[in-house]
C-alpha cells in the first residue's frame, strides 16, 4: 500500500467514438463525463460510496456480455463504450419505466419539481407512454424530525440518504425497512433525525422529491429562484453555498461543492439561519445628527462633513467591528483608523459548541458563529465580550475621541453608548438604540447585498457575490469607508470590490499577494499560512 | 389427543446425535442443542412414522424442535443465552454478520422482535438501531408484533393452493376464531398466510411454531389444534 505511485497510469478508452486517455481506475461514469456525455444516475453521488443500486447508469461495453453499471465499472485499456447504443438506451428506458410504475405524478406540487432527476431523465430518455394500468401504491409521508419531511411514494430507493447518514454523518438513523415493493426509508421507530445538525444534506442529496425541507416546503418553485454563489456567514468555517432568492428574499441556502472546505455539505445551523438577511428594519439613508435629531442627507454631503470632522478630531480613535463584515470593510476601517492617528479595535462574536462532520472532519460547525473572525483578527481587531456575543464594550463606551462602530448592532449597549465620544460614527445595517447617539449613521449593506470576501478558519479567502438588492441608499462598507479614506488621506477611492480588496495589501501584506481574479469561486489560502499557524498567531 | 410430554434430555443417550459434519464455513458446534435430546429436537411423534393428523415420514427426520415457551419480558442474553450469543459472535468476522442469529436468539426468547427488543440487540451488538430495524423487517420469519403461543403459518402458494390451501387457511381461522394475523383471545393462536414453505411435495403444508404439518386437510384442523393445547 505504501508504494508511491507518482504518476497514475493512463489508459485509453473510446466513448461514443471519442478516444480519450484517463487514469486507470477511473469510474466509467466519470470518464463519460470527461468525454462530455452525462450518464443518468440516482444512487451514485461523488461524496458517497457507489452500491450500483438504481441501475440507471447502464452503458454498453464492447465484449462485455451484459450492460455495465457505469458508476461501479472502471475503465480498462482499449475499452470501447457505447452510451447511446440501442441496447443501452432501451435498458435505461426500461429502468425508467419501472421507476414510473409507482412514482406519483404530483410534480405540480412536489417541492423538487424543476430539480428532479426523474423528470430530467424521463424527459431525456424515458418511455414516451406509460403502460401501467394498475393503481400506484400509496405510502404517505412521514416527519423524520429535524427539518426533514419524507414523501415515501416519491422515493426511488437510491439509498443516498441512508449512506449519507452512515458514511458521512456517521449517525446511522435512516435505513430501508420492509422488502420488495413495500420497501421504504425509515428511522428507528419514533427516533427521528432531530439533533443531527448535518441531516438536511439528505434533502440536497435526494434526487427526487422524497426528502424535502420543512423550512422550504411550498415556499417557492425551484425555477423561480435566482441562485448566487456565496459563502455561509454563520460560522468561521465559511462553507461555500448558493443563496437562492426570489423577490429579493433569501428563500434557502444550498451547499456549493468545494473539496477544500465543505466538500458537498453544509450544516443545518448555517442553512436555516438566513432570515436575518431578509430583515426589513434597515437604515436606508445616511443620517447626520443635528442637535437632538438625525437628518437624512446625501452621501456626498455626509461624507464631506464626516471627512471634515475627522480631520479636526482629536483624542485617538477606537472601533467596534462585526465579524459578519467582509475583509474589505474591516480592512478599510483599519486604514481609516490609521489615518486618524491609530487606535484599538475590538469585535464580539457569539460562540457555541463545535460540531464536526465525522465523515469529513475538515468540516465542522465552528465555535465562532460568524464568518470573518479570522479576517477581523488579521486586521488587528481583538476579541472582546462573552461567548454570547455580548459585553466587552466598556472601553469603547468610555472613549472620548473618535469612535467607529462597523456592523455591530450594539443590542446590549447602554443607552448612553458613545455619548462621551467627540465623534461617533455608526456604519451598519440596523438602527440599534445605542446608535442613536451617533453623529453620523451610515447605512451599509449586508454581505448578501454586496461583493466581497471573508477569511475562514483555514485562512482561506473566499468571495461572495450580491444576491439581494440593497435597501435605499445603503452601500457596501468598503465603499463608504474607502471613499471616506480617500477624503482624509492620499489613498484613492475604490470603485469596485476588487479595488477595495487590492487596498488590503496596505494593511496586511499577505492580502497583497492574492489576486482578486485568482480567488475565483473557490477562494485561495493566504500565503504564509504555515508560519502563522506554527506561531499560534 | 394431547401432546406427549417432552422428556428431559437425561433420559436419552446423547451419543445418538450424529456428529456434526465439518463442512466449509462451519465453525463448530454453537452449543445451541447441547442440552436437547434427539426427541426434543425432532419430535418423537414424528420419527420414522407418518402421523394420522399430518406430516410425512420422508421429512420427519428433518423436523426441527418446537418452541412454544417464549416470554415477551424474558431477559435477553443472560445465562445460557449469553453463552450462545458469544458462540454466535465467534463464528462471524464482524458483529454485523452475527445480527441474524442474534435476532433469532431474541426471537426465540421473546416470541417477537419489539422495537425495544431490536434496540437491545442493537445495543448488545453495537449496531445502529435503525440498521437492526431494517434487517428485522426484511425477513418475514421474524415476528415484529406479539403472536399467540402457537403461530400457525399456512402455505397458500402454488402447490398448496392447488391442493386446497385456502380452505385449510379458512378452517384454521374458523377453529381458532381469529382474523389473519390476530392473536386469539386466549393468547394461544395466531394464524398467518405464508408463501412457499419449501414442502411443496406434501401440500397443504402448515408450520406451527417450528414444526411442519403436511398433507393437512381442512378436516384435520380441529385435531391438530386439540393436540397442541
Ligand atoms: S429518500 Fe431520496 S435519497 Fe433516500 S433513498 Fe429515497 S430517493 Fe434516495
Ligand atoms: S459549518 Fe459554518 S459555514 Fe458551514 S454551513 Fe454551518 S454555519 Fe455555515
Ligand atoms: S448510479 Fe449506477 S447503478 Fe445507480
Ligand atoms: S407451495 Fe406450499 S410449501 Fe411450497
Amino acid at each position: 500500500m505504501a508504494e508511491p505511485t507518482p504518476t497514475p497510469e493512463n489508459v485509453s478508452v473510446t466513448i461514443d467514438g471519442m478516444t480519450l486517455s484517463v487514469p486507470k481506475g477511473t469510474r466509467l461514469l466519470d470518464a463519460c463525463a470527461q468525454a462530455g456525455v452525462s450518464i443518468s444516475h440516482y444512487c451514485y453521488h461523488p461524496g458517497l460510496s457507489a452500491p450500483a443500486q438504481c441501475r440507471m447508469c447502464l452503458v454498453e461495453v464492447e465484449k462485455s456480455p451484459k450492460l455495465v453499471a457505469s458508476c461501479v465499472g472502471t475503465v480498462a485499456d482499449g475499452m470501447v463504450v457505447h452510451t447511446q447504443s440501442e441496447n443501452a438506451l432501451k435498458a435505461r428506458e426500461g429502468v425508467l419505466e419501472f421507476y414510473l410504475v409507482n412514482h406519483p405524478l404530483d410534480c405540480p406540487v412536489c417541492d423538487q419539481a424543476g430539480e428532479c432527476k426523474l423528470q430530467d431523465y424521463v424527459s431525456a430518455e424515458g418511455p414516451p407512454m406509460g403502460r401501467s394500468k394498475e393503481p400506484k401504491r400509496v405510502l404517505g409521508r412521514d416527519d423524520f424530525g429535524g427539518d426533514v419531511m419524507f414523501y415515501a411514494d416519491r422515493c426511488v430507493m437510491c439509498t443516498r440518504c441512508v449512506r449519507f447518514m452512515r458514511e458521512v454523518a456517521q449517525d446511522e438513523r435512516l435505513t430501508t425497512v420492509q422488502r420488495g415493493s413495500r420497501t421504504v426509508i425509515d428511522t428507528f421507530y419514533d427516533e427521528g433525525l432531530t439533533g443531527n445538525i448535518w441531516a438536511d444534506n439528505i434533502v440536497d442529496l435526494c434526487p427526487v422529491g422524497a426528502l424535502v425541507s420543512k423550512d422550504f416546503l411550498h415556499k417557492a418553485r425551484a425555477w423561480d429562484l435566482d441562485r448566487t454563489p456565496s459563502v455561509c456567514p454563520n460560522c468561521s468555517m465559511g462553507c461555500n453555498v448558493r443563496l437562492e432568492t426570489r423577490d429579493n428574499q433569501v428563500m434557502r441556502l444550498k451547499p456549493r461543492p468545494n473539496p477544500e472546505v465543505n466538500a458537498h455539505w453544509m450544516c443545518d445551523f448555517g442553512r436555516l439561519n438566513y432570515s436575518w438577511m431578509n430583515r426589513v428594519d434597515r437604515i436606508e439613508a445616511p443620517l447626520v445628527r443635528d442637535g437632538g435629531r438625525h437628518v437624512p442627507m446625501s452621501w456626498a454631503d455626509t461624507l464631506t462633513r464626516l471627512a471634515d470632522a475627522l480631520r479636526g478630531a482629536a483624542g485617538g480613535a477606537r472601533a467596534v467591528v462585526s465579524p459578519f463584515e467582509g475583509n474589505e470593510g474591516i480592512g478599510a476601517l483599519r486604514r481609516v483608523l490609521e489615518a486618524v492617528g491609530g487606535g484599538d479595535g475590538v469585535f464580539r462574536c457569539e460562540q457555541g459548541e463545535e460540531v464536526i462532520l465525522p465523515g469529513f472532519p475538515e468540516l465542522a460547525l465552528r465555535r465562532d458563529r460568524a464568518a470573518n473572525v479570522v479576517g477581523a483578527e488579521l486586521f488587528g481587531f481583538a476579541r472582546t465580550g462573552g461567548a454570547d456575543g455580548k459585553g466587552g464594550l466598556e472601553q469603547a463606551a468610555a472613549h472620548t475621541g473618535v469612535l467607529f462602530v462597523l456592523g455591530d448592532e450594539l443590542a446590549d449597549a447602554p443607552a448612553d453608548f458613545g455619548a462621551n465620544a467627540s465623534l461617533f460614527v455608526y456604519v451598519g445595517q440596523h438602527l440599534a438604540p445605542a446608535a442613536r447617539n451617533a453623529h453620523f449613521v451610515l447605512p451599509a449593506t449586508t454581505f448578501a447585498e454586496m461583493e466581497g470576501t471573508f477569511t475562514n478558519i483555514q485562512r482561506r479567502v473566499q468571495r461572495f457575490w450580491p444576491a439581494q438588492r440593497a435597501p435605499g441608499m445603503a452601500r457596501p462598507s468598503w465603499q463608504i469607508l474607502g471613499v471616506l479614506l480617500a477624503g482624509i488621506s492620499e489613498a484613492g477611492a475604490p470603485g469596485t470590490a476588487a479595488d477595495a480588496f487590492a487596498g488590503l495589501g496596505a494593511v496586511r501584506a499577505e492580502f497583497g499577494q492574492l489576486s482578486w481574479a485568482e480567488l475565483g469561486a473557490q477562494g485561495a489560502v493566504l500565503p504564509g499560512v504555515r508560519e502563522l499557524q506554527e506561531t499560534g498567531d | 389427543m394431547s401432546a406427549e410430554p417432552i422428556r428431559s434430555g437425561s433420559e436419552y443417550d446423547p451419543t445418538s446425535w450424529p456428529e456434526a459434519k465439518q463442512v466449509p464455513g462451519f465453525a463448530g458446534d454453537t452449543g445451541e442443542f447441547a442440552t436437547l435430546s434427539e426427541a426434543d429436537v425432532r419430535g418423537s411423534a414424528y420419527v420414522g412414522q407418518r402421523p394420522a393428523d399430518g406430516g410425512h415420514a420422508s421429512v420427519a427426520g428433518t423436523l426441527p424442535y418446537q418452541v412454544a415457551t417464549s416470554r415477551a419480558d424474558a431477559p435477553l442474553f443472560v445465562g445460557p443465552y449469553e453463552d450462545r450469543l458469544e458462540k454466535v459472535l465467534s463464528r462471524y468476522p464482524d458483529r454485523q454478520a452475527a445480527l441474524l442469529p442474534a435476532l433469532h436468539l431474541a426471537h426465540e426468547l421473546r416470541g417477537h422482535l419489539s422495537p425495544q427488543t431490536q434496540d437491545e440487540v442493537a445495543e448488545r451488538l453495537q449496531l445502529p438501531p435503525a440498521y437492526v430495524r431494517g434487517v428485522a423487517t426484511f425477513y418475514t420469519m421474524y415476528n415484529l408484533a406479539p403472536v399467540g403461543k402457537y403461530l400457525i403459518q399456512v402455505c397458500t402458494n402454488i402447490s398448496c393452493n392447488l391442493c386446497g390451501g385456502d380452505a385449510v387457511l379458512e378452517s384454521f381461522l374458523k377453529h381458532t376464531g381469529t382474523d389473519l394475523g390476530e392473536v386469539s383471545a386466549n393468547g394461544l393462536w395466531t394464524v398467518i398466510e405464508v408463501e412457499c414453505l419449501g414442502a411443496c411435495g406434501f401440500p397443504t403444508a402448515v408450520q406451527i411454531n417450528e414444526r411442519y404439518f403436511e398433507n393437512v386437510r381442512p378436516e384435520n384442523v380441529p385435531a391438530i389444534l386439540e393436540r397442541l393445547v
